[in-house]
């Protein structure tokens, strides 16, 4: 189901290799002796009732804004949406007007891994024992308790995806979750999502093992990147030949699997030159960056993202903290987006994430007001659209369209401004935060602290 | 303006200046938020005369050489009023040598003042005015083994060598887990550090026949804190916890005439009544919601609709690191407040007239009479798709641009200039 998206991300190279992470009916037939993947999802929706949103303001996501127009849910599943919409439902909502929205994508979180209460013991997000990890797996250090998924449901996040920290090279192995409130990790993944491999640029790793053995410079970044693309490469070819002597390396296996177009390169790069010098770095050993996240030069290069078919994933007006991040402006986003590449939002933050529409009507009005005319309905793609290209899995969600599953927020106002609040968050055709009713999910460590 | 800035460097130090020579201005056409009791004003012209709203109506007529600025029933709201921020301390946080927030291994603490750091050139500054900051309160913070970060100034963002509105604005202690941490790893022993400190300034000069002598304080120390420990200057404490709180309630009682404002607050809903009784000011930020540690697990997003509903008084600020360094995004902070169930005009007080007040400079409102202090905005201030067109700080014409809105327009798409970046 998502192999459509991911072939035109990863090109035609990656063919043969998907098959084993495409729908689950697929894998079922194919693979049916096999055993299933280490950590699969268990991810199940929650049961959900035939709903019909009418008289909404909707934003699809795929740049188009339907006044007066109807949702209609059936399964999980968004079966019908536009302005002619009927069917039997069990449950009509009128919308009175309200705008609805797909449910908001974070390609860039680290909750779970960075949890709250940040105490030393909750630092699970960089595995800062060398700079080549790509062995280490970000959802081994997600903690479904933190209490900062509870409150991005509430700001409309649905999908997010959690990546490793910044201190490594090779960071490891992000991870896609649907923000269910859930026990365990596995509940939680979003089934068939592509994993993904952090990389850093710049300032982070040359700190942190500059007095540790290195990379101290931005010379010995780009030569740790070659290096050990250099042994992927070599790792790649035996395990195609296969065979008694081939032994399994965790490391290399997740650089193979980049060169195999199995995993999703999230790059985090501030400076336009750097962002330059891993394009060409890609070239040279054949892989695809899928995202350049911070990127908060990225409004320099826009030619270069674009022809290279490169997002870049990015805040609204965060800059400043360190050299790297110096020349930030605040029409980054709509910048990139007007030169004709794939921009988006990203919060790296977990009170950002409760409000990335905002961020996302910051940076909108900033552009237009630099003179570009950028609608609300096609920036509303830097919300979730981009987000799920960039991710492997608009196919399944990040628009409403019929197929697609019922990820939805009903808002109280305008999204495009400060007041406006999530009323209503669907996930998969659930209703799991309702301001009306007060019905919303509460962490475990949530409980019992009295008031 | 070159020539009045001249002269009026060389006639005053002081950047509240009002002179003769200033340009007028006639702002017609405004929704104007008066920020008092007088609530806004539709269709208002204002009259700026040396610096001042000389005049406030609905048909008034532009002075003769006075330069006209057409709001069209735009927003025209007092200058923004950041309560609390490390503005003009640093170029950039990560690089130590650009920042000079905190001084880990000086011998002082108390007396060290943040306006002998400040540089208004730093590119910051005018990043932020351009947001509508018209005034920020900067503070060191605290480290090495000291609870004190120091003195406090009030600058405005005009960004003249001259900005610095009140070198001795207040002084901050940091209390809580950092305290703890600081003071030696209790809480005994950060309260312990604070009531030494008190008794030194409280006995100071007497208790002093060496620069040592003091139980927590040097002698210079004891001396920059004596005005805070009389009541005549805000003591602004970081804390969260509901007990930390109730602890300093316990200090005020013990100490008299203590000023004091508590920064963060998050947990100060649940102590909302005692709070008020005691007459301690908090300064929240209304996005803090998350229990980020062992002394916030009762944090709430409507903290500060709980605490307006109990009487308390309270500003607003972004308590995130980025707006720490630099308030620009204070309005949505405050936006935010209302959508969680303030109402504006006090969401907008909270970070205009009330922090002005507390620490003692006029402002904050729009009057006649009252010096011209002001942000025409493109829409409602509050609400984060706005930004100000023109602004004035003590009646001089601001201007918004920066490091920022140069580098937009060298990069901006939509430019016809063909030439390679570097000469654009």
């Amino acid at each position: 189901m998502i192999k459509t998206l991911r072939m035109t991300l990863l090109g035609a190279t990656s063919l043969a290799l998907l098959a084993a992470c495409g729908d689950k009916t697929e894998t079922k037939s194919e693979d049916a002796k096999d055993k299933s993947p280490a950590f699969a999802s268990t991810y199940q929706p929650q049961p959900s009732e035939t709903t019909l949103i009418t008289n909404a303001r909707i934003i699809d996501g795929t740049g188009q804004e339907i006044d007066g127009g109807s949702v209609l849910i059936t399964d999980g599943k968004i079966t019908a949406i536009g302005t002619d919409v009927s069917g039997d439902a069990a449950i009509t909502i009128d919308a009175g007007g309200k705008y609805v929205t797909p449910g908001i994508i974070d390609i860039h979180s680290h909750l779970g891994n960075y949890p709250t209460p940040s105490v030393s013991a909750h630092s699970d997000g960089n595995e800062v024992t060398s700079p080549i990890t790509s062995e280490v797996y970000a959802e081994h250090g997600v903690w479904p308790q933190d209490p900062g998924f509870d409150e991005a449901l509430q700001g409309g996040v649905t999908t997010l995806h959690i990546l490793p920290g910044s201190a490594n090279l090779f960071g490891g192995r992000g991870v896609t979750l649907r923000n269910i409130p859930a026990r365990t990790v596995q509940e939680m993944k979003f089934p068939d999502a592509p994993y993904t491999l952090k990389m850093a640029c710049g300032e982070n790793p040359k700190r942190v093992y500059g007095s540790k053995g290195g990379p101290g410079s931005r010379m010995g970044n780009v030569a740790g990147y070659r290096k050990n693309w250099i042994k992927a490469q070599d790792y790649k070819n035996k395990r195609d030949k296969g065979g008694d002597g081939f032994k399994r390396d965790l490391q290399l296996e997740t650089l193979a699997d980049v060169l195999d177009g199995k995993i999703l390169i999230q790059m985090h790069c501030y400076r336009a030159d750097e962002m330059v010098q891993i394009l060409d770095l890609a070239k040279e050993f054949d892989y695809k960056v899928t995202t350049f996240h911070h990127a908060v030069e990225a409004y320099k290069i826009g030619d270069y993202l674009k022809e290279n078919d490169t997002c870049a994933a990015m805040w609204a007006d965060w800059y400043g903290f360190k050299m790297e991040s110096y020349d930030g402006i605040l029409e980054n986003v709509p910048f990139v987006h007007a030169a004709g590449a794939c921009a988006m939002i990203h919060s790296d933050d977990e009170k950002g994430i409760q409000r990335l529409n905002q961020e996302v009507a910051k940076t909108w009005a900033h552009g237009n007001r630099a003179g570009l005319n950028i609608s609300k309905a096609e920036a509303w793609q830097w919300l979730s659209t981009n987000p799920a290209k960039a991710l492997g899995i608009l196919e399944e969600t990040g628009t409403l369209e019929v197929g697609k599953r019922a990820d939805v927020v009903i808002w109280s106002a305008d999204p495009f401004t400060t007041y406006a609040r999530p009323e209503k968050v669907f996930l998969d055709g659930a209703l799991m935060f309702d301001s009306d009713t007060g019905l919303k999910p509460k962490s475990d460590f949530r409980l019992g602290f009295g008031e | 303006m070159t020539l009045r800035k001249t002269l009026t460097a060389a006639l005053l130090l002081s950047a509240i200046s009002t002179t003769a020579w200033a340009q007028d201005y006639f702002i017609s056409d405004a929704k104007l938020v008066t920020n008092t009791s007088q609530g806004v004003v539709e269709n208002a012209d204002l009259i700026i005369r040396n610096g001042k709203i000389a005049q406030i109506g609905t048909d008034l007529s532009a002075p003769a050489n006075a330069e006209t600025i057409s709001a069209n029933g735009r927003w025209v709201t007092p200058g923004l009023f950041a309560p609390y921020s490390r503005l003009g301390l640093m170029d950039i946080g990560g690089e130590d040598v650009t920042n000079d927030s905190s001084s880990g291994d000086s011998e002082t603490s108390v007396s060290e003042r943040a306006s002998d750091s400040f540089n208004p050139k730093a590119v910051f500054v005018a990043n932020t005015r351009r947001m509508g900051i018209t005034h920020a309160v900067i503070s060191p913070s605290a480290a090495g083994d000291s609870i004190f970060g120091g003195t406090g100034a009030v600058i405005n963002l005009s960004g003249e060598y001259d900005s610095v509105e009140k070198p001795r604005a207040l002084i901050f202690v940091q209390l809580g887990e950092s305290g703890t941490h600081r003071a030696g790893g209790s809480r005994a022993a950060a309260l312990g550090q604070l009531r030494a400190a008190l008794d030194d300034a409280g006995a100071y000069p007497g208790r002093y026949k060496s620069p040592t002598d003091g139980d927590a304080l040097s002698r210079q120390d004891a001396s920059a804190l004596v005005k805070a420990a009389k009541g005549q200057m805000p003591l602004l404490i970081a804390a969260d916890r509901a007990m930390d709180m109730l602890n300093i309630i316990k200090l005020k009682n013990e100490y008299g005439d203590l000023d004091i404002i508590i920064l963060g607050a998050k947990e100060a809903w649940q102590i909302a009544d005692e709070l008020a009784a005691a007459d301690i000011k908090v300064m929240v930020d209304p996005h803090d919601n998350l229990p980020v540690s062992f002394e916030a697990v009762n944090a709430r997003l409507d903290n500060v609709v709980l605490l307006d509903q109990a009487g308390l008084e309270y500003a607003i600020s972004n308590a995130s690191g980025l707006g720490v360094q630099r308030p620009a995004t204070l309005a949505q902070h405050a936006g935010n407040a209302v959508g969680n169930g303030l109402e504006w005009d006090k969401a907008f007080a909270a970070i205009t007239s009330t922090p002005a007040k507390w620490f003692g400079l006029a402002g904050g409102t729009i009057l006649q009479g009252s010096g011209a202090t002001l942000v025409v905005w493109d829409g409602d201030p509050l609400d984060v798709t706005s930004a100000p067109t023109d602004m004035f700080i003590n009646g001089d014409r601001q201007s918004l641009e920066s490091r920022q809105t140069a580098l937009r327009d060298r990069y901006n798409p939509t430019t016809d200039d063909t030439r390679p970046f570097k000469y654009r």
